[in-house]
């Protein structure tokens, strides 16, 4: 039949065809109905796909945001005290807290990319040598803010037998006259180390300035998340919070800072460890059944 | 951002960490009674590897530390991993003032010296508990009977989570059999027509 089909010129086809419908009866009428019906939702769908690839090639201008109603959210101790549980038994300060900050923003325009120096230092790292009178308070007060080096003669010294173990100098200006004598400048100079007081290097209060050399951290923007560390586990929840809010009100001032075009809105704030799982924060501090603060530090 | 599905998922640890083996509340100092005093500091030392007996103390920190540190937030909880493999496995025990007669008794069964853990204040005495060779249900049975830890149980709704993620594990290891038969068997029907498919490229050759 099918080959007869085929033998016959289109025109006959269709003539036969259409003479065999009536013949056949109303078996054959929901068969035909359905397959114009399906025809016709085809060519429909044809038309969609026209049209679908230029839709998706442009895609969302903005991020898609997840629906946070099944999210549970945390206030600050809780979440401290699960990550705390979580990483028991690990070095406390090499393991992080991490705040993630994810954005409402379109997928394309002006990243925030910014450097931040919290209140209290994330890394330990960035070794710092301070050249102030050695023995003098300032002296004490360095050493006490973190820096590995501090003295005057006995840096110079070592500086000009080469070894310059540490990657940011500071002075005092006290010092400054030894400095200036002791010709440093053709060895820290090439290598950025000099310290100047156009750099911000050289300072009245150094402690101060070690602190928050030591707490310098970079971040980006990336896929509409932020994500930085904010603290080491040892730290107590007063310490982490302080962090976070000098962090959320600098990524804000970011966001208001890029062109007025663009708007830039945080969307959730998730607190989560080096190997811990991400917790939802609700933005309080603490709830009546969580641990008392004290509890929540060091080891 | 992680997908919001995948990262309640995760946070289903949480109910892990609340309850099980080593979910227990130490006596404080508030709590704290003449024969059983209050529990101020853990520490634990054990070797690298599992051999010479200090898998129990590994499983020990993996399993029981997690859920003691959340159910005793201020208690610090240190661990120390070494690498002499002939070493001590240890768990120290820092009570208040004094250590328990029970804890007196059980140290002194088989008596070791741990030198990674931290000395003890004048206010408190330490125990150090050999736990080499034990399993780590036996160290927490130990450690609970030492100290009087009250166990916590979880509440209702708690029972009811652990029963219904419990049945999402049984149905996913039916739902893997049940996978893995449907690809062998396409597997199967592929390599079948791939061998006759040969065999006609070589009739015909």
């Amino acid at each position: 039949m099918s080959s007869f089909g085929s033998v016959l010129p289109t025109t006959a086809r269709g003539i036969l065809s259409s003479c065999r419908v009536p013949l056949r009866g109303p078996s054959i009428g929901p068969v035909l109905s359905s397959f114009q019906q399906v025809r016709g939702l085809k060519s429909k769908g044809k038309g969609k796909g026209k049209e679908q690839p230029s839709k998706s090639r442009r895609g969302p201008q903005t991020f898609r945001q997840k629906d946070l109603k099944d999210m549970p959210q945390f206030t600050l101790c809780d979440a401290m005290r699960y990550i705390r549980a979580i990483e028991v038994g690990r070095e406390p300060t090499v393991r992080k807290y991490e705040l993630h900050i994810r954005l409402k923003t379109k997928r394309d325009g002006p990243v925030i990319r910014n450097m931040i120096r919290f209140p209290h230092a994330v890394q330990t790292e960035s070794r710092i040598c301070v050249i102030c009178p050695p023995g003098s308070k300032h002296a004490t007060e360095a050493l006490a803010a973190g820096a590995v080096l501090v003295g005057e003669q006995e840096v110079f010294d070592l500086v000009k037998a080469g070894k310059i173990d540490f990657d940011r100098c500071l002075a005092h200006p006290d010092s400054l006259p030894a400095l200036n004598k002791a010709a440093l400048g053709r060895i820290l100079g090439p290598r950025g180390l000099m310290p100047s007081a156009k750099t911000g290097t050289v300072v009245e209060n150094v402690a101060e300035r070690v602190e928050m050399l030591r707490g310098g951290t970079v971040y980006r923007e990336r896929d509409a998340v932020i994500r930085l560390p904010i603290g080491q586990l040892g730290f107590s929840p007063e310490e982490l919070r302080d962090n976070m809010r000098v962090t959320i009100e600098q990524i804000k001032k970011d966001a208001s800072a890029l062109t007025d075009r663009v708007n830039k809105e945080i969307y959730e704030v998730v607190l989560s460890s080096t190997n811990g799982p991400g917790f939802s924060l609700n933005g309080e501090f603490r709830t009546n059944d969580s641990p008392e603060t004290s509890a929540l530090k060091g080891v | 951002m992680v997908n919001v599905l995948k990262r309640l998922r995760k946070l289903q640890t949480l109910l892990d960490t609340r309850l099980g083996t080593g979910a227990a509340i130490f006596p404080t100092l508030a709590s704290a009674s003449k024969e059983f005093p209050a529990v101020t500091r853990l520490h634990l030392t054990y070797a690298q590897r599992i051999e010479g007996g200090h898998h129990g103390a590994r499983h020990f920190w993996r399993k029981c530390l997690p859920r003691l540190k959340y159910h005793n937030p201020g208690v610090p909880m240190t661990v120390r991993q070494t690498t002499e493999q002939q070493g001590p496995a240890a768990l120290s025990i820092y009570f208040a003032e004094r250590a328990s007669d029970a804890a007196v008794a059980v140290a002194n069964e088989k008596k070791v010296e741990d030198s990674h853990a931290p000395a003890a204040e004048p206010n408190e005495q330490a125990i150090v508990l050999n736990v080499k060779d034990f399993t780590y249900q036996q160290i927490w049975d130990r450690v609970q009977a030492i100290t009087n830890a009250q166990k916590v149980s979880g509440t209702a709704e708690d029972t009811e989570q652990l029963k219904r993620w419990k049945d999402i594990q049984d149905k996913s290891v039916k739902d893997r059999q049940r996978v893995n038969a449907l690809r062998q068997a396409k597997k199967d029907q592929e390599r079948m027509l791939a061998v006759a498919r040969g065999e006609v490229d070589k009739s015909k050759v």
